[in-house]
This record gives C-alpha cells, structure tokens and sequence, in this order.
C-alpha cells in the first residue's frame, strides 16, 4: 500500500490536527499525546469536512465510564463543523453511533517524518 | 403513481440514471438561508430614536441568535467544550452568495437571524421599526448588491396594520421573495382575524406568506419549553409543534377560504409531522364541522395546495421511507429544498438530491416548486431545459 509523507513531527505539537492530502484523498492527522492517528476528512453523515472541526473531549456513560456521567476523552474527540457528530480519533468510534467506524490509516514516523499508509 | 396520478415519486427501479443529473446540472433554489444582522447598520436605516436603541444594542456582545434587547430569548444550554467550530452567520451579500454557490446554489430566499425572535419583543413600537430598519437595510445591503438574492418581508406581528402598510411600501419590488411571519412565541396564532390586514396586503400585492420559527423558550403556546431539561428536546418541539400549533389556528378561522388567493408556505419544521396534522384535523373535522363551518372541504384538501421547506430534513434509517411521507403530503408538488444556511442543522442539498426520488419529482423540490411558489424568474437556459 502506497506511503505519503505528510510532515513533519515538530510540525504537529500534542493537541494539534492537520489535514493533508495523500494521494487522492484528504486525511485528517492527529497529534493526541504524542500518538499520532489518521482518519478520512470526511463525515459519513453528510459528507462534511469532519477534520476541519475542533477537538475536545465529550460528556458519555456507560460500562467505560463505570456507569458515571463523565467527561471522558479530553482532546480525543473531533466534532464536524456541519452537524456536530462526534468521533473519538484513536478508534475512529463515532460516539453517537457506536456501529459506525471510521476508516484508520496506519501512520509511520521515520526520523521525524510523518508517512501516512493508505 | 402520484395522487394526481402524473408521476411516479419514486425512482423506478432499474430506471435511475445518477449519472444524468447533478448538483452542478440542477437549478436549485434554497427557500431558507440566514443573514446576519449588523444593528450598527440597521440604526443607519431606523427612525429617531430607535436608531438611537439600535446602536445601543450594537455594544452587546452577542452569542448565537441571542442578542440583549433584539432577540430576547432564553438560553438554557449547560456550556461544555468542543462542538461545531464552523462560523453560524453570514454577515454580507457577497460571502452569502460565495457560499451558496459552494452549495451549488442558483437561487436563495433570505430570512433573518436575530429577528426570528421579533413576536418576542415587548414594545410593539421597537418590534415595528426593527422589521422597517430590516427591510431597508437588507434591500439596499443585500438584495441590491445581490439580486439571486430573494428577500422575505419582515413585518411585526404585534402591530399587523403597520405590517400591512410595509407589504403594501414594497409592492412590485421582485427583491421581495415573500412576506415572512415570525413564529417563535408570537401571540394570538396565525389564524387570528387580528391578522386579516397582512393577509388581505399580502393577495394584493401577490407575495405569499412563509411562517417560520425558532427555538425559544416562552410562556406561550407551544413554546412553554421550560419543561424540557435539554436543547435536544426543546429543539425537536420547538419548529414542528409551532407549525402545527399556527396551521390549525389558520384551519380552525378558514384563513384558506377566507383569502384562497393567498399563498402560505412552512418553513424549517422538517416534514414528517405534516401527514400527521393532515390527518389529524381531518379526523377532527368530521364530528366537529359545525364548529368551522366556513371550511368548504376537508383541512387536508386545504393544506395540500399549502407548500412546505425541507429543512430539517428527518433521516429515516430507512431511506426511501422518507419518500412515502413526501408523496403524503403531496411533496413531489409541494416540497421545496431549503438548507437553512449557515445554521447549525443546515441539509446539504446532495442529501435532498440524493434521496431515491423520481429525476421529476427531484428536479420539482430542488427548484421547480419553489419557482413557482416565489413566482421567481427562471433563467432562459434553465427553464428551457
């Protein structure tokens, strides 16, 4: 599968997202705690632009919040600018509905550079 | 087959052709977009002293459609991070028209931001010259610069005789796209016989009317919304149960039989309530026609020659079960796309295009009805298409 440079690591301090295109698609890239994570720029609800939005964590409850109301996945959560839909980056779970995923690019660091496999 | 029996509403199977039609290909006309007001510039167009009120107003920050002194609503939203970061308002013709034609846009009719929340303002007087300072405003700023542009006609409904006189000021401007009625909180209902006077101005000078709402919570019917906890219940209340509420009003004092030239259009309540009420009040009619004896036929023979946009649009699982409920209403002939730009639950029009309808019945939501609903010129190479 082909590989895309698409940066540089100091270029996407912790906190920050990017997007850039590899190949012919446009892909969201993350820095969430030194992690770095890619996604479609795409929302599968209407096709929005779902990496231009911002990050945050959510308000969920559940068996992983110990059935609390909690404010979980602080700077993990991407909302899309068109309709709000949330996704949780690192699993590309989107919260409001659990049985839709999104797609997971494996993302390579190789001495500093950002490659993205798609 | 459709009621009238000319077309089929949905897509034949096998008889689909995707590749014919685009966004790009289709004239589109969207009935609902928002403007932004600027109160600094309505002062400008506003009478002494409520120009002087108006720049007052200008000081307040604002947030979304919540305004101190202009748009006197309740918010009751628990503040979390995060949530859409996309700019809600359009504050000038020329980035409106830049971002509708990114929609694939063609035509658009422009309602207000702030002024949704007008029957809520307690002076009738400031109501008044609010909508008047509107008007000017958004003739020469927008709908001047920008004439695919189409303008509704704010007017007050706290004063219907002022609201009159400003129909009749613009009579056979083709700026004005239509006479807009605020919803949100408004009191008595639109079938009030307070209201005759916009009714009669509107047949006069041929622009329909579009009742459209907001979320609000106000201690009138049906906006006592107090009682939900959260923006999700009061929000999913709010749009439909105000149409619903105005178009038995309407029924219940015959406004259809009382002024059968004018034409009434429903704006951003979704669609799938309008079968209910349909039949809701036709149930009704039967045991209580005694009560309403000026209707001449059953209401759901009334409201099928009403017209209705599409935002926002409910998204069944089953996709083509929204299909069903349009060809209920009569929506192949009725429905009129509308995306309610830039707000926050605003419908992509490839949503609406992309639902399994027949390429008639889309061509006719996407532009076609609403052409004929706003009485719109068509460009030549469109409408020769």
């Amino acid at each position: 599968m082909p590989e895309y440079p698409v940066g540089r690591t100091r270029e996407l301090p912790e906190g920050s997202h990017h997007i850039v295109r590899a190949g012919n698609r446009e892909i969201g890239v993350f820095n969430i705690n030194g992690e770095f994570h890619a996604i479609p720029n795409l929302c599968p609800h209407q096709r929005g632009p779902l990496c231009s939005g911002a990050t945050s964590g959510t308000i969920d409850y559940g068996s992983h919040t110990d059935w609390k109301l909690s404010w979980i996945y602080d700077g993990e959560v991407i909302t899309c600018p068109w309709h709000s839909l949330e996704f949780h980056v690192p699993t590309g779970r989107c919260i409001a509905y659990p049985s839709i995923k999104l797609r997971k690019f494996k993302v390579l660091i190789d001495d500093g550079e950002i490659r993205v496999v798609v | 087959m459709d009621r009238k029996g000319t077309q089929p509403i949905a897509a034949e199977r096998g008889t689909q052709s995707p590749a014919r039609a685009t966004l790009e290909t289709t004239f589109i006309v969207d009935v609902d977009v928002h403007v932004h007001e600027n109160p600094s510039e309505m002062a400008e167009y506003a009478a002494d002293p409520w120009d002087v009120a108006l720049r007052e107003i200008a000081k307040v920050d604002e947030r979304y459609l919540d305004l101190p002194g202009m748009s006197p609503r309740a918010e009751y939203r628990v503040p979390f991070p995060g949530g859409s970061n996309r700019p809600q308002i359009v504050t000038s013709a020329k980035t409106m028209w830049a971002e509708l034609r990114g929609l694939h846009v063609d035509r658009a009719v422009l309602f207000p931001d702030h002024l949704l929340l007008l029957a809520m303002v307690r002076d009738p007087r400031f109501a008044v010259e609010l909508a008047r300072a509107y008007n000017a405003w958004l003739h020469e700023r927008w709908l001047t610069e920008q004439p695919t542009l189409k303008g509704a006609l704010v007017i007050a409904p706290q004063d219907p005789l002022a609201g009159a006189e400003d129909i009749r000021r613009y009579a056979g401007d083709r700026a004005w796209a239509c006479v807009y009625l605020p919803a949100s909180g408004v009191r008595p209902l639109y079938g009030h016989h307070v209201y005759d006077p916009i009714y009669e101005a509107a047949v006069e000078t041929g622009l329909p009317v579009c009742i459209h709402s907001v979320e609000a919570v106000y201690p009138t019917f049906p906006f006592q919304l107090e009682v939900f906890q959260t923006s999700m219940a009061q929000h999913c209340i709010a749009h439909p149960f105000a149409m619903m509420a105005n178009i038995v009003s309407m029924i219940e004092t015959a406004v259809p039989v009382r002024f059968p030239e004018l034409k009434i259009g429903i704006m951003e309540a979704g669609v799938t309530w309008i079968p209910f009420i349909m039949n809701r009040l036709d149930k009704e009619y039967l045991e209580r026609r005694r009560e309403v004896p000026l209707l001449q036929d059953r209401p759901s023979h009334y409201l099928r020659e009403w017209y209705f946009g599409t935002q926002p649009i409910e998204e069944p699982e089953r996709r083509g079960d929204i299909v069903k409920i349009f060809d209920l209403f009569d929506g192949a002939h009725r429905a009129m796309f509308a995306s309610d730009w830039p707000h926050h639950d605003f419908d992509h029009p490839q949503y609406v295009f992309g639902l399994p309808f027949s390429s008639e019945v889309r061509s006719n939501i996407m532009g076609g009805n609403a052409a004929r609903f706003f009485d719109l010129d068509i460009p030549s190479e469109i409408a020769g298409a």
